[in-house]
């Protein structure tokens, strides 16, 4: 069975992967499961400096859903690179960093600091947090800002580029194509749909930033539809996430378009999501009698006219 | 882990809950994570303080609050209920030491548990047991077997004293002398019970209940300030110094 995917110079062994922001920087998942059996993870989101994240409420449950505004609380590049490196190395996982700096500045050193490093393979760019008031999503909601953004970052970095990408745009192929004009090796999909709530005993909106952003298997359908149009408009891989909760859930993004996919919000109600996905995807291959994993990616596109 | 029998209405509004769990003891503070179904409504996992344990068998106390609680309270078929832990850090345990615990409406669960072990460590325990009103007010006796004195506070005056925890705790510093008090309830009450105690320099913890994404620390959802940065309550708490959380 062939089930190992190529992004750029990232290898992975197979397609499932763990969402920035969902598994931490791998120390706590590690201990319930072994990560290294999964094609990768994607590390929290990281600044140039420490970010101490958003006041107030940070999350909350949703139907079928959660809406967080977390603010990317992070400890920043420097102790990343010397204390979080090192042990996912020593325990042989596979990482992709998650890059999401206050400015286009902030974000090229991050991205360049990074590619120096043997264990960096790809780096993920966050254009997409709706949850902070510079950088995050700003960057990915007008496309001559994400243009000039990654023309000035594509040059400046050796690592492979994954830019991932928002929802709360009208049409989210014109990043993906601009993603790729620009460079980038990959593309993501999605982000966090932006949502709100508010407490009706005051009246007030229950996050101190007003909106937050939704996940789970709630904005499944939604993000489902948005891979399969990115899959139509580029030819660079796109990862795809967003509400993926079991192996049906995971095959369905892969038959969208995506080359892997990611498993974010699931992490924090069934911690071993990731090794139940990646082990039922290897059972429906084998049910299937599937040799090549690249069969199911995209199915849906070529069956087409078959409708 | 697994439910060994169906929830037993205890107060109003309060349940007690029996678990299978074989393991090494927990940790008086320490809590574990319920998924009350399967599918995706309620999703996240919800924490419970441990309330009692011998023999195999967790105990836990739960309040009836929303979506979740309201179908562990008619939980029919416990087999469909989803349970992980213990987790978190616990309550420093003591030994032959005066103590002093104050425990506000559900927040009392946790103590109950701790009040066990330090009596069995040589500890004197004096318990204020805060509460609504007497409906509210659950497993009474056994609170009162697990300490040396007990005192009740409820808002309205249906059962021991009218008032707040806090005053109990103004009046009884000024007479006896407590090595260390531990403190569980709802914020107000454990930031205004801190605040004596710091200002008489007495030692404390509190345990925290506030929202948890994942329990695990993996989210950063259930963040506090303490003195030293940024902690998360699931893992580096619930638990918490009273000098060292900023409440
Ligand atoms: C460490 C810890 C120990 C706890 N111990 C107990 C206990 O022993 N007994 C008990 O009755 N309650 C305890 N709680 C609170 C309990 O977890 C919530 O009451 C419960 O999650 C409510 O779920 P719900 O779906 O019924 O309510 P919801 O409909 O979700 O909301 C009702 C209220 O409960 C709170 N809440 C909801 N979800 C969570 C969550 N995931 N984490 C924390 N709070 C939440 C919210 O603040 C909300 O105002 C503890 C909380 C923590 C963090
Ligand atoms: C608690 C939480 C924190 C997140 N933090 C980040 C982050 O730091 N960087 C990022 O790119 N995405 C972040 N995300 C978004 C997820 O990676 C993912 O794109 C989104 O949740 C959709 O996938 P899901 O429905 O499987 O969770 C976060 C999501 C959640 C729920
Ligand atoms: S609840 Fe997720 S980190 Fe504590």
């Amino acid at each position: 069975m062939k089930k190992e995917i190529k992004i750029g110079k990232l290898k992975l062994k197979n397609p499932v992967s763990l969402a920035s922001g969902t598994c931490a920087y791998g120390e706590e998942l590690n201990g319930i499961y072994d990560l290294s059996s999964l094609g990768c993870i994607f590390t929290k989101g990281l600044s140039l400096n420490p970010r101490a994240g958003n006041e107030g409420n940070r999350i909350v449950e949703t139907d079928s859903g959660i809406l967080n505004s977390i603010g990317l609380e992070n400890v920043g590049l420097e102790s990343f690179i010397k204390n979080k490196i090192p042990y996912l190395t020593e325990n042989s996982i596979t990482y992709v960093p998650n890059a999401a700096g206050h400015s286009i500045e902030d974000n090229i050193e991050i991205c360049e600091r990074l590619s120096e490093i043997d264990s960096v393979r790809a780096v993920e760019l966050n254009v997409s947090c709706p949850n902070v008031k510079a950088g995050g999503m700003a960057f990915g909601q007008n496309v001559k800002v994400l243009e000039k953004f990654l023309k000035q970052l594509r040059p400046r970095m050796s690592a492979s580029l994954i830019v991932k990408l928002s929802p709360n745009v009208t049409d989210i192929t014109e990043f993906a194509k601009c993603a790729e004009a620009c460079g980038a090796d990959a593309v993501s999909a999605v982000n966090t749909l932006q949502g709100m709530r508010i407490d009706i005993k005051t009246g007030k909106p229950y996050f101190n930033n007003t909106f937050a952003g939704l996940s789970g298997p709630a904005i499944k359908p939604v993000a489902l539809r948005l891979v399969y149009q990115i899959y139509q408009s580029v030819k660079i891989p796109v990862i795809g996430l967003g509400g993926i909760k079991d192996t049906g859930d995971a095959i369905e993004f892969m038959m969208a378009g995506a080359s892997a996919v990611q498993i974010g919000t699931m992490n924090l109600v069934y911690p071993e999501t990731g090794r139940i996905i990646s082990e039922g995807i290897d059972s429906y291959m084998k049910e299937n009698k599937i040799e090549d994993i690249n069969d199911i990616i995209g199915l849906t596109h070529r069956l087409k006219g078959e409708l | 882990m697994k439910l060994i029998s169906k929830p037993e209405k205890i107060s109003k509004d309060h349940y007690l809950l029996k678990i299978q769990y074989q393991g090494s003891d927990p940790i008086p503070g320490q809590f574990v994570s319920i998924k009350v179904n399967e599918g995706t409504d309620p999703l996240l996992r919800r924490p419970f303080s441990i309330f009692d344990y011998s023999e195999n068998e967790l105990k836990i106390v739960f309040k009836v609050a929303g979506k979740a609680t309201s179908i562990l309270q008619n939980s029919a078929l416990p087999e469909n209920t989803d349970i992980s832990g213990p987790y978190g850090k616990g309550f420093t345990p003591l030994e032959n030491s005066k103590v002093l615990l104050i425990g506000g409406g559900v927040g009392n669960a946790p103590l109950h548990y701790l009040s066990n072990k330090l009596r069995k460590t040589g500890c004197n325990v004096t318990y204020i047991y805060g509460s609504r009103s007497a409906e509210y007010i659950y497993c009474r006796d056994d609170f009162h077997k697990c300490s040396d004195s007990t005192y009740y506070m409820t808002d309205d005056g249906t059962d021991g004293e009218k008032g707040f925890v806090s005053e109990k705790l103004s009046q009884l510093i000024k007479k006896e002398f407590f090595d260390f008090a531990y403190i569980c309830g709802p914020s107000p009450m454990m930031k205004l019970c801190a605040d004596i105690l710091k200002a008489q320099n007495i030692n404390g913890e509190v345990s925290l209940e506030n929202y948890f994404g994942c329990g695990i620390g993996i989210c950063s959802g259930c963040t506090v300030k303490t003195v030293n940065g940024n902690r998360r309550a699931c893992i580096d708490g619930p638990v918490f110094n009273i000098n060292e959380i900023l409440l």
